[in-house]
């Protein structure tokens, strides 16, 4: 395909007369394709590696840090690994509402094994919109300096108006009465859903009470006040009525009896 | 030539702005401007990624196959934006989360390919450096404008302070909604535009049709 | 005559040369205003008809008046009706009291200037704040104020709810009027609904103060879903269980944006703008053909979580804007089809739209305005391919 394009005078050496030779040829054009991607793919893989174990402390401290947030210890000049210390991560059981030692904390993977069928379970009645629901759960535990169950912290997600949102409630020890409740993870409307995370809104959740005296779970978020009384409810945030109700519904799915109940009432009963 | 490198630096800034004149990049420009802090990382990212790529694929234009080249730009690019990804991930974790997808649609952003294409293909490497630099800033600019407007009226803030009290928090000022939605960024943009074309007339892009005038007054 | 003598005496001011010449579309606007427009076309072809642009934007104007009517008394009617329950506070009260008319809603004239006392600042606010973006763009751009800012800024005060502050009932014709329409080169230009861009503005950017339950009446404390997002959240049967009959809907006594709630007051517009051969009946019958035939489809298919399938025409016909956005905005010449296929496929289109949008969007309860505003970003797509399709058919005939 081209003679014609060749140089009259040809240079010296290999290196000088392959870069001299023009480009359109079939090998010169594969010799191009091939070094450049050897190239690329040296330095791209060589920055991942090495930048991998700064990404994961990162991913690990964003997670760490809303733990803190949502159990109200969170202090943005103290090292956050350090403050989490403070936390027992455990492993529970949602079936027997008890611990597990089968997995290592450590390493457990809360959505990777929602989606694994041998730790989960396709839901029938899906009020969350989550699809499966995993077997096994990390929650965390903060003591006080006695060493008694100050505040559990507890993970919990379901679909809003557009996503699903992923986030954690606080129960005071008494296993009924919210410290607090946040999401990290959601893609909702920005200043209608997205207030989810208004700090004013976040607020309202502390001192509210899961269930009345004879256990019925009477949480709401909703634009009424439900006839148990307000403390049982969160107003609803203006404007986002699907993201509302996600919440609501996801909340209510979790602290049931499809989620924590049995382990909230171990942990009433002082079995924990 | 000094002269002739401080236009290539200059000009995309606003006699040949990559978004207004050229209406390149406008999807990123809806997506990351909601909040100044995003749009200024952004920037800085598609600037440094304009401007190296450019310089590399400057540095090879010789060797080249024609046949092959937006695949070679494709790959020098891409590379590119995984390595701003990575860093970010590693150095900059709250910001590469509200980026997002979007770091890596860098690499379909058109301005980067535009710039190699147009330019780089045919130039010296510093040139290319220059010019792709010039470009980035250029893009940077408006995505600053539309980023000041979109967080001051729609969340009350700058760079995540608070400038407008917001009824939510107490204060007076009712956030607009619309501006925290990405297709405000298109009536801003069209709006800059109109402003630039209106301060530079020479812009104004000559018509498909005309009219006839027919009524008198 | 003497208004006349003093416009002739004025208007050598106003052209071309004279001291005030820059203002002339404000000259322009007050005389034809007043007076038949006395400017002819001077070049060829020449069409002879008695209708002019005046003459069309008055006769819309005429056309709202069974719902502005309709908006005084059902705004006044709810808020009194509101009132009985949860106390009335406010400078309105202030006057109604002073008056000593009170607020009995079994009183038409107490209902009335109650809802008068709500839609005259909406509608001063909007022809004050769009007129004078009207009046710039006028002076700057060098052409007239158009007639067809009354319309809009009527068709805007009639659309929205009657709590909206007023700055942002400012807000939003300044930017459906600039937006919707002065950028593209003022009226008869623009492809999108200025009155509708405006709504759709504060839509989006105010969806606290448009949308919920606690908008649609104008009284502290006083929450009350549509209709429309009463079918919505559990079903248009459970209208019935609160007392809203379809009659009720179709008259118009239910709480929504001002002007919309009475799908008669909006049909006897119809039938006048039909008359008067102002709205193309084309448009009607796509419009209404397409929201019964998905309608239809939807009941036919059926849902066991939305509620919305099973909602038939005829409530669809009579709750949140859909009759009013039919005789007033689908019908509008300028954003809507050219071509008289093309306003078959326009009105379907929004039709299906409308439908579509209420039912299978879990975001947006009414799907009216921004059905609308849809079909007109298609009118001109939809026109091309009508013309193509013309000039495909004849070219075989040619042959």
């Amino acid at each position: 395909m081209s003679d014609k394009q060749q140089t009259p005078s040809e240079p010296q050496g290999f290196i000088r007369r392959f870069l001299a030779a023009p480009p359109d040829t079939v090998g010169k054009t594969l010799f191009v394709a091939i070094s450049l991607c050897l190239v690329a793919s040296m330095i791209v893989s060589a920055a991942a590696v090495a930048l991998r174990p700064l990404q994961e402390v990162n991913a690990l401290k964003d997670k760490q840090i809303n733990i803190l947030q949502v159990a109200g210890i969170y202090d943005p000049n103290e090292d956050v690994v350090e403050a989490f210390q403070a936390f027992e991560p455990r492993i529970l059981d949602l079936a027997t509402g008890t611990f597990t030692t089968e997995f290592d904390p450590a390493t457990f993977d809360d959505r990777a094994a929602a989606e694994d069928p041998a730790t989960s379970a396709a839901l029938t009645d899906d009020p969350a919109g989550i699809g499966r629901q995993g077997k096994f759960v990390t929650v965390y535990l903060l003591r006080d300096d006695a060493g008694e169950i100050d505040k559990v912290i507890l993970p919990l997600h379901g679909y809003g108006l557009w996503s699903t949102l992923y986030g954690f409630i606080a129960l005071e020890e008494n296993g009924n009465d919210i410290f607090g409740l946040q999401f990290y993870e959601h893609a909702e409307t920005p200043g209608l859903g997205a207030e989810v995370d208004n700090p004013r809104w976040k607020a309202l959740w502390a001192g509210k009470k899961l269930a009345d005296e004879s256990g019925e779970l009477q949480i709401s978020v909703t634009k009424a006040v439900p006839a148990a009384g307000p403390e049982y409810h969160i107003d609803a945030l203006a404007g986002a009525t699907l993201t509302t109700a996600g919440v609501h519904n996801l909340v209510r799915f979790w602290l049931g009896e499809t989620g924590y109940k049995l382990f909230l009432d171990n942990l009433k009963a002082g079995k924990v | 030539m000094a002269h002739k490198r401080r236009d290539m630096l200059v000009d995309p800034l606003v006699d040949n702005n990559p978004i207004t004149l050229q209406v390149l990049g406008i999807c990123s420009a809806l997506a990351v401007t909601s909040s100044l802090q995003v749009a200024f990382v952004m920037s800085i990212a598609v600037t440094l990624v304009t401007a190296f790529s450019s310089m590399f694929i400057s540095m090879i234009r010789n060797q080249i196959p024609g046949s092959i080249r937006i695949i070679v730009q494709m790959v020098i690019i891409a590379s590119l934006v995984i390595l701003v990804d990575q860093m970010l991930k590693a150095y900059a974790f709250e910001i590469s989360k509200t980026l997002s997808v979007f770091v890596g649609l860098i690499i379909t952003n058109c301005i980067v390919m535009g710039r190699a294409e147009a330019f780089a293909m045919k130039n010296p490497p510093l040139d290319s450096f220059i010019d792709g630099i010039g470009n980035g800033l250029g893009y940077g600019l408006i995505l600053m404008m539309v980023g000041v407007i979109r967080e001051l009226f729609g969340s009350g803030s700058l760079f995540g302070v608070t400038i407008l009290e917001t009824v939510n928090n107490g204060g007076w000022y009712v956030p607009n909604g619309l501006l925290l939605l990405p297709p405000s960024a298109f009536f801003i943009i069209g709006l800059i535009i109109w402003a630039f074309r209106s301060w530079k007339t020479d812009q104004v892009e000559e018509r498909e049709y005309k009219i006839q005038s027919v009524e008198g007054h | 005559m003497g208004l006349r003598n003093f416009f002739d005496r004025i208007e050598p001011h106003f052209v071309k040369g004279g001291k005030w010449e820059q203002y002339f579309p404000i000259y322009e606007m007050v005389e034809s205003f007043l007076y038949t427009p006395k400017t002819v076309t001077t070049a060829a072809p020449h069409a002879r008809s008695y209708i002019d642009m005046k003459r069309i934007m008055t006769y819309v104007v005429l056309a709202t008046i069974p719902c502005i009517l309709m908006a005084l008394y059902n705004t006044g009617y709810q808020t009194n009706l509101a009132i009985a329950d949860f106390g009335a506070s406010g400078w309105r009260a202030a006057i109604i009291e002073g008056l000593g008319i009170g607020f009995n809603a079994a009183n038409p004239i107490a209902n009335m200037l109650h809802g008068l006392l709500y839609f005259l600042p909406i509608y001063i606010v909007t022809l004050v704040a769009g007129g004078i973006f009207e009046v710039i763009f006028a002076t700057v751009r060098k052409h007239e104020v158009n007639e067809g800012f009354l319309v809009s800024s009527m068709l805007y005060a009639l659309i929205v709810p009657a709590t909206t502050p007023l700055w942002q009932v400012a807000l939003g014709i300044i930017f459906g009027v600039v937006i919707g329409k002065e950028v593209f080169g003022g009226t008869g230009k623009n492809f999108l609904n200025p009155a509708l861009t405006g709504r759709a503005f504060l839509y989006f950017a105010y969806p606290a103060a448009m949308s919920g339950d606690s908008v649609w009446v104008p009284v502290d404390g006083f929450t009350g879903a549509t209709a429309l997002a009463v079918s919505a959240s559990d079903g248009f049967q459970e209208l019935a269980a609160r007392g809203v009959t379809w009659w009720d809907s179709f008259l118009g006594f239910i709480p929504g944006s001002m002007g919309e709630t009475s799908t008669l007051a909006a049909l006897l517009g119809l039938a006048f703008l039909l008359a008067t051969k102002i709205a193309n009946y084309r448009m009607v019958v796509g419009c209404m053909a397409g929201m019964i035939g998905f309608s239809l489809l939807l009941n036919w298919i059926g849902s066991d979580s939305n509620p919305m399938f099973a909602m038939p025409w005829y409530w669809h016909l009579v709750v949140g804007g859909y009759a009013f956005g039919l005789v007033f905005m689908v019908t509008e010449p300028v954003s809507g089809a050219h071509t008289n296929m093309g306003r078959y496929i326009y009105g379907a289109l929004i039709g299906f739209m409308v439908v579509m949008i209420r039912v299978i969007n879990p975001a947006f309860p009414e799907g009216m305005m921004l059905a609308i505003l849809f079909g007109n970003v298609f009118a001109p797509l939809i026109d091309y391919f009508v013309v193509q399709a013309n000039i495909k058919r004849r070219a075989k005939r040619h042959v």
